[in-house]
């Protein structure tokens, strides 16, 4: 890794690394996707796949994209959504091989070989909406709707972790995704709907 | 049912659920910046780091290097961007603070911009520019060295003598308050994005005033406003900071003009902190005189305001304080204070959140002095006039009172500071009243009626969240005679007809009104009331029967509703044309205390809190409020508005505060982990009250609006309770649990 050469260092680490982290995955497209001269421009585009709610997508895209604005800006799923980029929010919330992640904070080259999953992609592809999706509307648990799709994902997190099995547990469990509305008596009354609905279904 | 659908009662619509409710829960509700354009370049804002001075220098050389640079706009190459004049409301800028520079008028001050192929771009050369800055001490907030004062030159009512009858009462109280600066802070962010085809101009900007938006974009960039089709289908949150032109909307629409492609500019959190508005910090200073039996027979209260250096905003929430209750004699006064910060702007219940805070928290602390109880206190200062004798159209405030006292289990408290405790938790419950003045403007609306049945309502409503569309369509529904299934509702765009600004709380009022007398002249086309009947109780194909008798397949229908208030004539003083204002983009709004009669919405609020005696933790186990409001659109929509208003009202008390560096006149906690706004878990029991009430004087829907009066005086009842289980009352907020272990 010190012979100056990016791609090849890349290579070497990857070839001695048993290491199956998200950074080693990066390294890994970025090398196959620009060989070497252009490793030294390190704002040449990635070409990577994203695999988003069970398709893959090709991009290409600034190495410094984040998940957030690679689905918005890039994949145009605009449903997921920027209220601080700092990852205080959580609007931007989607899962992550099943687990709620902040795409603000995950780059968009990370989260390749993972499977991603927005609310766009929660429904039925026959349009019958997911427990959750419905328990938010019957309890109106939003207003502007700005937040909606980040307590969505995470309300569905919340119960999928066994953390929905109290109010104050989803109250806790549901205090990363603030809702400047206000709704959140009714999201918790919401998640207690879908809750056993979706242990069923 | 559920209890997010409570069970309508008298003169109160059906828990309809909102008819955006599908597209909001699977992503497909559009806001600003969702919509699509064609290869967008993003833009990157650069602010001042100083609050007082000039600009001497900008280097651009480092950010121009940046790949994918396409421009970068700064004092230098926008002075063609013309500059709106301010004044309070009326749709117009912000602030008055509108150039790049060179002279910096505010922490925060915009003082250029970065376009790039990408927003990674555009933000890399935003950090590469250099800018140099000659810095003079700038003047933070009250107090600090160099702050200058005026009159707030607003209404402040004056009846009897009220520093006789003050001197003359038995019991006396003099106590003084204080509330901080706070941002609206809505999830969404302040978004723009440009778009031009040939001379054509489309914004989409999140948008409380889409008139407004277009009329002030074109104003900004000297073309006519026919030139500007302004966009925002759904609002991510508002609060008030999204009802006036911000210095941002011109330079992106210029950015996208001079580079030929469509800029989308997403501002970052901490720049929403200065780019918009926010509610400015207040003091009172009150002196009630009353008698032995609690009658209050003098208040007097003044407050002072912080606002920019060249803009005299104020919320002067005097003119409701003062009226509120039978006081013998009132005096009032507000003072503005400049300082070297961004302008002050409407935020949620502007006027009576800190005003009526004062009023609320000096009426507990008068009722500890008599050793009342402080429902009685409020009672017997009920009221069926004001001072000045103005009456009220309706006023439910002691049937607020009683419901909601009864649901919290008030007979049960004990009067006696710290008096109920459960282990180490000091047990305090609190009262306090919400009002909050009823508003309605000129508006106006297109219906089209189908004969297939269906309807279109066409109006350039704004979806914040308070469910407009929906109640809409329940008034389109019930006029016409039809499911609700069967109208369509479009919003949030300059092509349909306009209506006033949604703040005020008057945008039900006013749609519903217009959108009523739409339906009723299409009715009255289709053969008058007996058709109506029919189409209401029978099936539709009544209506079809009508439209071929007709020999039409649609009947449509544009109308304009002036409400008496805002009419020009003597007693109103105005003389321009309200539609005519409205259609240039300067909303009518009338009501209040302004009118023949007073005409309020009111509530009372109730709060448990408990306060850990040891290490003065605070937590709020328990909300109630009950509320009068004239008719009730839909109780689902009208619940979860109150309870997020009483949120609201918890936080303005127990979390919410900018907080201000005093030498530099800087926001210090401007993003969401250190400005404090309550989550989830802060929330437990809340419970909603609809008390109905009819009023038949405010406007021809009877509605008297509701988005802001939930969290009027809940920071009272939030305060009243902390004093009830600690013995210690915090005048300045927010409370914070220091405050309480250093007393």
């Amino acid at each position: 890794m010190t012979d100056g050469t990016p791609g090849f260092s890349r290579r070497n680490f990857l070839a001695t690394s048993a290491a199956s982290t998200m950074s080693v995955a990066l390294l890994d497209r970025g090398a196959r996707a620009a060989p070497t001269p252009a490793q030294a421009n390190p704002r040449e585009p990635l070409k990577l796949t994203l695999k988003i709610n069970g398709r893959d997508r090709e991009l290409s895209l600034d190495p410094r994209t984040t998940l957030l604005d690679a689905l918005r800006e890039h994949a145009g799923l605009t449903g997921s959504k920027k209220g601080c980029d700092h990852g205080q929010c959580g609007a931007c919330t989607v899962m992550m091989d099943g687990r709620r992640i902040l795409s603000c904070l995950t780059f968009a080259a990370s989260a390749q070989d993972h499977d991603i999953t927005t609310i766009e992609g929660l429904a039925q592809t026959d349009g019958t909406l997911h427990p959750m999706q419905q328990a938010f509307i019957d309890h109106d648990a939003f207003q502007c709707g700005y937040c909606t799709p980040g307590q969505i994902m995470s309300a569905v997190a919340c119960v999928k972790e066994g953390h929905a099995n109290s109010d104050p547990d989803i109250r806790e469990y549901m205090s990363g995704n603030l809702c400047r509305c206000a709704a959140y008596p009714n999201i918790v009354d919401a998640i207690k709907q879908a809750a056993p609905q979706m242990k069923e279904g | 049912m559920n209890r997010a659908a409570p069970e309508p009662q008298a003169n109160m619509g059906q828990p309809e659920p909102r008819l955006e409710a599908r597209l909001k829960v699977t992503g497909e509700a559009r806001y600003a910046s969702d919509m699509p354009v064609h290869n967008p370049a993003f833009a990157f804002l650069v602010t001042s780091p100083i609050a007082k001075g000039a600009i001497t220098g900008i280097d651009d050389k480092d950010a121009r290097t940046v790949p994918g640079v396409l421009g970068i706009f700064t004092h230098e190459n926008t002075a063609e961007l013309k500059k709106l004049s301010w004044s309070q409301g009326g749709g117009g800028p912000t602030t008055s603070i509108q150039d790049l520079g060179p002279k910096i008028q505010h922490d925060g001050q915009i003082v250029a911009m970065t376009v790039a192929d990408t927003f990674e771009a555009a933000r890399e050369a935003a950090y590469k520019l250099k800018i140099s800055y000659q810095e003079e001490i700038p003047s933070a907030t009250f107090d600090s060295p160099g702050v200058t004062q005026t009159d707030a030159k607003k209404p402040t009512p004056k009846a009897g003598n009220a520093e006789a009858a003050f001197n003359d009462a038995p019991v006396k109280l003099e106590v003084a308050y204080s509330t901080p600066t706070q941002h609206h802070n809505p999830i969404e962010l302040f978004t723009t994005t440009a778009s031009w085809d040939g001379d054509q101009l489309t914004v989409y900007e999140p948008s409380q005033f889409m008139y407004g938006l277009k009329n002030k974009t074109a104003a900004r960039l000297g073309i006519k406003p026919d030139k500007v089709h302004a966009v925002s289908p759904f609002v991510g949150g508002a609060f008030g900071s999204k009802s006036q032109q911000t210095p941002r909307t011109g330079l992106v629409a210029l950015a996208a003009r001079t580079l030929n492609r469509p800029v989308k500019l997403v501002p970052t959190r901490d720049q929403g902190f200065t780019i918009a508005t926010y509610r400015a910090e207040t003091r009172h200073a009150i002196k009630i005189g009353a008698a032995e039996n609690g009658k209050i027979a003098s208040f007097q209260h003044d407050g002072w305001e912080v606002t920019s250096r060249p803009d005299n905003y104020s919320v002067a929430g005097v003119e409701d304080s003062a009226r509120m209750y039978g006081f013998g004699a009132v005096k009032t006064a507000v003072t503005t204070v400049h300082a070297d910060r961004n302008t002050p702007g409407f935020m949620r219940s502007p006027p009576v959140v800190p005003y009526i805070y004062a009023l609320e928290s000096a009426l507990d602390e008068l009722a500890v002095k008599l050793k009342m109880d402080p429902i009685e206190l409020r009672r017997v200062n009920d009221s069926n006039k004001d001072a000045t004798g103005k009456e009220w159209s309706s006023r439910s405030l002691m049937k607020c009172y009683d419901q909601a006292a009864e649901a919290f289990g008030w007979s049960r408290r004990s009067a006696e500071p710290g008096s109920m405790r459960d282990g180490n938790w000091l047990i305090g419950w609190g009262c306090a009243s919400a009002f909050y003045p009823t508003h309605i403007g000129a508006a106006t609306a297109r219906v089209k009626f189908n004969a297939d049945g269906h309807a279109r309502v066409e109006v350039a409503a704004h979806e914040i969240g308070t469910g407009v569309m929906t109640v809409v369509g329940q008034t389109a529904a019930e006029r016409l005679g039809i499911p609700l299934d069967r109208v369509e509702v479009v919003v949030g765009d300059s092509n349909y007809p306009p209506v006033p600004v949604a703040g005020g709380s008057n945008q039900t009022a006013s749609c519903c009104s217009v959108v009523m007398k739409a339906c009723d002249a299409i009715m009255a086309k289709l053969g008058g009331a007996n058709i109506k009947e029919t189409v209401g109780s029978g099936p539709v194909k009544d209506v079809a029967a009508s439209f071929s008798k007709l020999g039409v397949s649609t009947v449509e229908e544009y109308a304009e509703f002036v409400p008496d208030v805002v009419k020009p004539n003597a007693v109103t003083s105005l003389v321009d044309d309200p539609i005519k204002k409205l259609y240039e983009g300067s909303p009518s709004l009338g009501g209040g205390s302004h009118g023949e009669k007073l005409m309020y919405a009111m509530g009372a609020e109730f709060i448990e809190v408990r306060v850990h005696a040891l290490t003065g933790e605070i937590r709020v186990p328990r909300i109630v409020g009950a509320f009068a409001a004239g008719r009730i659109m839909n109780t689902r929509t009208a619940r979860s508005q109150y309870m997020g208003a009483m949120i609201w009202g918890v936080s303005s008390a127990l979390h919410e505060a900018t907080d201000i560096d005093k030498r530099n006149a800087r926001y210090v906690n401007d993003n969401l982990a250190d400005y404090m706004i309550p989550v989830n878990a802060d929330i437990q029991q809340l419970e909603v009250i609809l008390v109905p009430e009819q009023d038949n004087f405010i406007n021809p829907v009877g509605v008297k609006g509701i988005g802001e009066l939930g969290n009027v005086g809940t920071a009272a009842a939030v305060t009243n309770a902390v004093y009830h289980a600690t013995g210690v009352r915090i005048r300045e907020l927010p409370v914070r649990l220091e405050k309480l272990l250093t007393t």
